[in-house]
């Protein structure tokens, strides 16, 4: 098991709002994965509430640092390519 | 005693033409929830509870999703999902290990969140969101009904303070007449109402004293609520004499889909004067194609009544967002970027929508105008019109809704064709008086002087400028009212499909010179009630 640590960036106009915030849990429960997403520096959310995440109150422009377990790497990229899928509004 | 004594009239705004005498049912606002407290019967039992009540508001909230509509559906959704979350559980579950009970361990939860989410109006709705949701978990626990429950069988008159699109789309058929102790004219109960012929009256603040079991008299036509009172005692609408003459202006009918076309065709309606377009989009998830938007408008146009079709361009704004438009949250969403406004980031999405008419006028070979919402300046007008004209064979207009319009009439003599007011809107604009506010209603009323002489100086600088001017605001529906804005100058009127037949009888009785006469004394009144009173008494007189 090794922690891949990814970043993404937030390009929805309303930033990290309930929609793609309820997309990335739904797809973090069904990778079964361990995943914290925030700023880099301070203190990150775990990525299965989307009410954690909402409440990190990330805006429009700001880059997000997604920190994954997993010891497939392949994986951590799908999972980091979809969450920026889901960011770009 | 609560004072109410048979025969005493409860004031408000009437909807609709009929009466109705029935038992009171009362929706009362929900009884309140206990105080948080802590258990009696410890965490883990308090655990089982808390999961138990979950569960049964998250199938409550699947069957509420069942019943309606796709964008209702998409609301309840989203409560589940705040419902569920791990988190917020994980919170709630801290709070029943120091003891609380289940009901306030969630709430305290919610409240936690709440503030977190708090002060950031990218975050308001969810925050209600999650109110909403606690206040259903804590009920379900106390055993404490929430929603509209309404009766199934019978024949009752039901009193709220306002109902909601949630409420009103759970009326049954029992439900044979609606009071609401706030919301006015224009407020979504009364145009449910209206469209579904349910006598009301709205703003009827001192039906506060009514409670289950009475018997009153729904009484639209007299604006009130008569107390333990017989049918034979409602205000009878005035019975205009059919006299087979045409009416003073043709009378057209609003509509939004294929059903109401049809139904408008059988009021025998003289053309649309409003087709909202609107509602074909708010349940696409991407934006039709020009070929499709083609199909369903030819349709339309094939099944609307005789006469010409006044299609408006879209009217959606942040708080009747089209899913594939991206409309970002506003904080004041109908002063914001709606209507017309949407031309500066959708342009294409406008310039496709006027395509595909135009496909579809030129298919059915129907007489078809176009008119844009929220126009606010001569320029904007002036952009759509040579827009419009680009692309098809349009007689091209603009909706008045926006004061600043009303005075830049003449500004736009020879570059449109005709305009149509939109009262609902121009009401809420030139009182600022917020459409959604239920308190608010009064200020809405159509009898106002303040939007009856704004609909003069409409009607006299429209003609000068050789513009052809029409109303398709909800007050078009009241045939006095429309026997007002006939004899101010109006060009036509515009009703719902159920009231096209009342009002055409009302055009047709009264003659051209007495319309005319009671449009300019009318002008004479203070205040809304006189001026309503005095319009009936002269109708009535003619009658």
């Amino acid at each position: 098991m090794s922690k891949f640590s990814l970043e993404v960036e937030v390009l929805d106009p309303i930033g990290l709002h309930a929609r793609p915030a309820g997309q990335i849990v739904k797809l973090v429960k069904e990778s079964g994965l361990e995943v914290t997403i925030g700023r880099p520096g301070e203190e990150f959310a775990k990525a299965n509430s989307a009410l954690r995440l909402m409440a990190l109150k990330i805006k429009t422009g700001e880059t997000l640092t997604v920190e994954i377990e997993t010891s497939d790497e392949a994986q951590a990229g799908e999972i980091v390519a979809q969450i920026q899928d889901f960011l770009k509004g | 005693m609560r004072g109410l004594t048979k025969g005493q009239v409860l004031s408000g705004l009437g909807v609709g033409l009929n009466a109705v005498v029935a038992e009171v049912f009362r929706v009362a606002p929900m009884q309140a929830l206990p105080e948080f407290a802590k258990s009696t019967k410890g965490a883990d039992a308090e655990r089982v509870s808390l999961k138990a009540a979950i569960a049964s508001v998250s199938a409550h909230l699947d069957e509420l999703a069942a019943a309606s509509d796709d964008t209702s559906a998409d609301i309840f959704e989203a409560l589940k999902f705040l419902l569920e979350d791990d988190e917020l559980f994980e919170v709630a579950d801290g709070h029943l290990a120091d003891g609380w009970s289940a009901a306030a361990a969630y709430g305290l939860a919610v409240n936690e969140f709440a503030e977190l989410l708090g002060g950031d109006p990218d975050f308001d709705e969810r925050v209600k969101d999650l109110q909403d949701i606690s206040k259903r978990v804590q009920a379900n626990l106390a055993g404490i009904k929430v929603g509209l429950e309404l009766p199934k069988h019978g024949s009752f008159v039901i009193v709220g303070e306002d109902f909601s699109p949630a409420d009103t789309a759970q009326f049954t058929s029992a439900v044979v007449g609606v009071i609401t102790l706030k919301g006015g004219p224009t407020s979504h109960t009364a145009i449910i109402c209206r469209s579904r012929s349910i006598p009301a009256v709205v703003s009827c603040g001192e039906a506060a004293h009514l409670v289950d079991g009475d018997i009153v008299l729904v009484d639209p036509v007299g604006d009130r609520v008569v107390f333990n009172a017989e049918l034979s005692e409602a205000t009878m609408p005035i019975e205009f004499i059919a006299t087979g003459r045409e009416p003073l202006v043709p009378v057209r009918s609003n509509i939004g889909s294929l059903d109401d076309a049809k139904k408008a065709s059988s009021a025998g309606a003289n053309g649309v004067g409003l087709f909202r377009t609107e509602l074909l989009y708010l349940s696409s998830s991407s934006q039709p194609s020009v070929e499709a938007q083609t199909a369903l408008y030819a349709e339309i146009l094939a099944a609307a009544p005789e006469g010409p079709v006044v299609v408006r361009t879209i009217d959606a704004g942040s708080d009747k967002p089209v899913p594939f438009l991206n409309m970002p949250h506003e904080e004041n969403p109908s002063l914001g970027v709606r209507g017309y406004r949407l031309i500066v980031e959708h342009r294409q999405f406008i310039v496709d929508q006027l395509q595909s008419l135009e496909f579809a006028r030129a298919h059915t070979g129907r007489e078809v105008w176009v008119m844009a919402p929220m126009i606010a300046t001569a320029a904007e007008a002036r952009e759509f019109a040579a827009l419009a004209k680009s692309i098809g064979q349009f007689k091209v207009g603009i909706m008045v809704e926006t004061p600043s319009i009303v005075t830049q009439i003449a500004d736009l003599k020879g570059q449109i064709d005709f305009l149509s007011v939109g009262t609902n809107d121009l009401s809420q604009y030139l009182f600022a008086a917020d459409r959604m506010n239920p308190a608010l209603g009064l200020l809405l009323n159509p009898w106002q002087p303040g939007l009856i002489r704004t609909l003069a100086r409409i009607a006299s600088e429209s003609l000068a400028a050789g513009i052809s001017s029409g109303v398709c605001g909800e007050s078009a529906s009241d045939p006095a009212f429309a026997v007002v804005l006939a004899g101010l100058g109006m060009k036509s009127v515009s009703s719902s499909p159920s009231q096209v037949g009342a009002v055409k009888a009302a055009l047709s009785a009264v003659a051209e010179a007495d319309a005319k006469r009671i449009a300019h004394e009318v002008q004479n009144f203070s205040t809304a009630e006189e001026a309503k009173a005095f319009v009936l008494a002269e109708l009535q007189k003619l009658s």
